[in-house]
């Protein structure tokens, strides 16, 4: 019993990471990855986001020093306040228009 | 991290140049052919686990993809002593051996020319967001001037009073007004005005304004003495000198004419055509008003738009002026003789009932009382068809014949700053008076219902609300209103300002107290300027 819950589990993990694969390459492939961050991008400089989260970093460089601070640092300071400072209608944008490009692909 | 590159990239580039990595940049990063997309899309993925989402890094050297997250490209590089490797998202560089991003000018140079082509390809219709980036000269300045403000939230920089030079308040109140438009103050403050004439700048009334916006926003609290200004204006609007009372609408237009005139000296390819100036003062106040002439014989439209840097709204009841709102009758039983005339109706299967709805909706809405009380009731009263009198015969230019007509006016294009000026004084040949009925504005402003686009989809169409868009584009926030109190004799002008989004200031003369919002929309307005929320990208 427990192996076999374990093997679906496995299985629908393997399903889910192919149809990642599959939306990714047909958003790649169309052109509209390239829009969606071109729209995410104008939308996150217009709410402030940009501006809020450049401030935050400034913050941690001149914390840490401008030498003893890597990318990967500051990525993973700032990843969880990034996280929550996207404001929910962007969020709510961006997840529409990536419905709106799903339905009309019909070969996924 | 450092801005000079990394000893790797610079053996790199002695070695191979920048060519790989342009070539990774056109084919994986940002691709601007179909087939580099399409070969993007198919070969997009970790050569070691296959994901495509764990930050995917192309090794620079050689075809290798691995990812980020899970320490494939890290592993590549260690064995292959391949350092360097470009993120095929975002198109930097990261070397392995340093264990950062590292950054390059001539790698930016070329990730940013491959980007420019990419968006163009993708066909974006906004070249998007470039940063500000300081130039050699810029950085010197900052150099030399070592103090740095910060702007609070609790900050007055901005505030200052204006001392009243002899009934002067009409200027005041307007100085305010104009002080603390944004677009305006962003202008001033970055020194965007390059005065042509060294000889005439004293004499120059954008100079001016630039010194006294700086003064307004140096962080001094005196009080600031407009002498210059005055005299300026004295000498450009010579109706407004002297020391008598005058009006702020007309101190307004006065100042946005000689403002307007002195920017055109070095704006001038510009100038040729009157209607079309790219001077700051109509990048923001000027509006389009579309007037349409309704020829009431054949049913005819003749459209002109015209520019506008405020709009007057009538305030006393309309029979007082010569123009008398439509009666029913005018619009019912006439047979249309002529369908293929009009040429604005969307077929030819336009009845007479139709055009009846909605022009009744239009003309008397039920319960209006003819006296407006409020922002939107002027509006909609300044926008609705207005029959032009048996007297006042018009030539229609589809007929060709003297005709009876009605004519409306509607918003073509919005401004950035709307000003609405409400006709508190009546001056007639019989009486002169001021008319204080309080007259109720919003602190944010809808103006949909009064643009070309909605009207005539409202008025004329058979589906008057199926394309009725809610846009955010049309939206305005209150930002100063100028208010008037006393009589038509003898009277004061004060401006409620705001600041810092959600605070308002009273500004009377050279005293500035706080105000709240509720102080501001209930107060006697005068003139009332409303800023646009989303600016669109030039």
């Amino acid at each position: 019993m427990q192996t076999t819950i374990m093997a679906d589990y496995g299985d629908r993990k393997i399903k889910d990471a192919q149809m990642r694969a599959s939306i990714n390459q047909k958003l790649v492939e169309t052109g509209e990855k390239e829009r969606l961050k071109e729209l995410l991008r104008n939308k996150l400089i217009e709410s402030g986001w940009r501006d809020e989260l450049k401030a935050h970093c400034k913050e941690v460089v001149r914390r840490k020093g401008l030498e003893h601070v890597t990318v990967d640092d500051l990525v993973a300071e700032i990843t969880p306040k990034g996280r929550e400072l996207v404001p929910d209608e962007v969020k709510r944008e961006l997840l529409h228009r990536i419905r709106a490009f799903l339905a009309q692909q019909s070969n996924i | 991290m450092s801005l000079s590159g990394c000893p790797h990239v610079a053996a790199f580039k002695k070695s191979k140049g920048t060519k790989p990595f342009r070539i990774i940049q056109a084919f994986f990063v940002s691709c601007s052919s179909v087939e580099n997309v399409k070969r993007k899309a198919r070969a997009g993925s970790c050569h070691v686990c296959q994901q495509c989402n764990q930050r995917l890094h192309a090794c620079l050297t050689c075809v290798f993809f691995g990812c980020y997250t899970m320490g494939h490209i890290q592993d590549h590089a260690r064995s292959t002593k391949h350092n360097l490797a470009v993120d095929m998202t975002h198109g930097t560089v990261f070397c392995v051996p340093c264990g950062d991003y590292v950054y390059d000018s001539e790698f930016e140079q070329i990730s940013q020319e491959e980007r420019l082509n990419c968006s163009k390809f993708h066909g974006s219709s906004v070249q998007g967001f470039s940063a500000w980036e300081a130039t050699g000269y810029e950085i010197e300045l900052l150099r030399r001037n070592p103090t740095r403000k910060k702007v609070s939230g609790s900050s007055t920089i901005g505030l200052r009073g204006l001392i009243n030079l002899g009934n002067t308040c009409f200027m005041n109140c307007i100085v305010q007004a104009l002080t603390h438009t944004p677009l305006l103050r962003d202008f001033f403050l970055s020194d965007k005005h390059h005065c042509e004439n060294e000889r005439s700048r004293d004499n120059c009334l954008v100079c001016e304004m630039t010194r006294v916006f700086q003064e307004f926003y140096s962080g001094i609290r005196s009080v600031h003495i407009p002498y210059r200004l005055l005299h300026l204006v004295w000498t450009h609007a010579r109706h407004l000198a002297g020391y008598e009372q005058q009006d702020a609408h007309e101190f307004f237009i006065a100042a946005l004419d000689v403002l307007h005139r002195h920017c055109k000296g070095h704006n001038g390819a510009s100038g040729n055509n009157p209607n079309h100036c790219n001077c700051i003062i109509d990048q923001i106040f000027t509006g389009g008003l579309q007037s349409d002439v309704t020829c009431q014989a054949c049913k005819g439209i003749s459209t002109t738009v015209d520019p506008f840097w405020d709009i007057s709204l009538d305030l006393g009841p309309s029979s007082s002026s010569n123009s008398a709102p439509l009666p029913v009758p005018i619009i019912v039983p006439t047979p249309l003789p002529d369908f293929s005339l009009d040429s604005n109706s969307s077929g030819s299967s336009t009845s007479s009932s139709s055009l009846h709805n909605g022009d009744s909706g239009l003309m008397s809405p039920p319960g209006f009382d003819d006296v407006p009380h409020s922002l939107d009731d002027c509006l909609r009263r300044f926008t609705r068809p207005e029959y032009l009198g048996s007297s006042a015969k018009i030539k229609c230019s589809v007929c060709q014949n003297y005709q009876e007509s009605t004519k409306q006016l509607t918003m073509k294009t919005l401004p950035l700053v709307a000003c609405f000026h409400l006709k508190r004084f009546e001056h007639s040949s019989r009486f002169r008076k001021k008319i204080s009925t309080f007259i109720s504005f919003p602190h944010e402003l809808d103006m949909t219902p009064y643009m070309s686009t909605h009207r005539r989809a409202n008025g004329l169409s058979h589906h008057p609300r199926s394309n009725r868009t809610t846009t955010s584009d049309n939206q305005y926030s209150l930002f100063a209103v100028v208010n008037h109190h006393g009589s038509l004799e003898a009277g004061h002008y004060t401006c409620y300002v705001r600041q810092h989004q959600d605070q308002w200031f009273k500004c009377d003369d050279a005293l500035i107290t706080k105000a709240s919002v509720h102080d501001v929309l209930q107060s006697e307005g005068y003139l009332l300027f409303y800023h646009k929320r989303i600016l669109e990208y030039e």
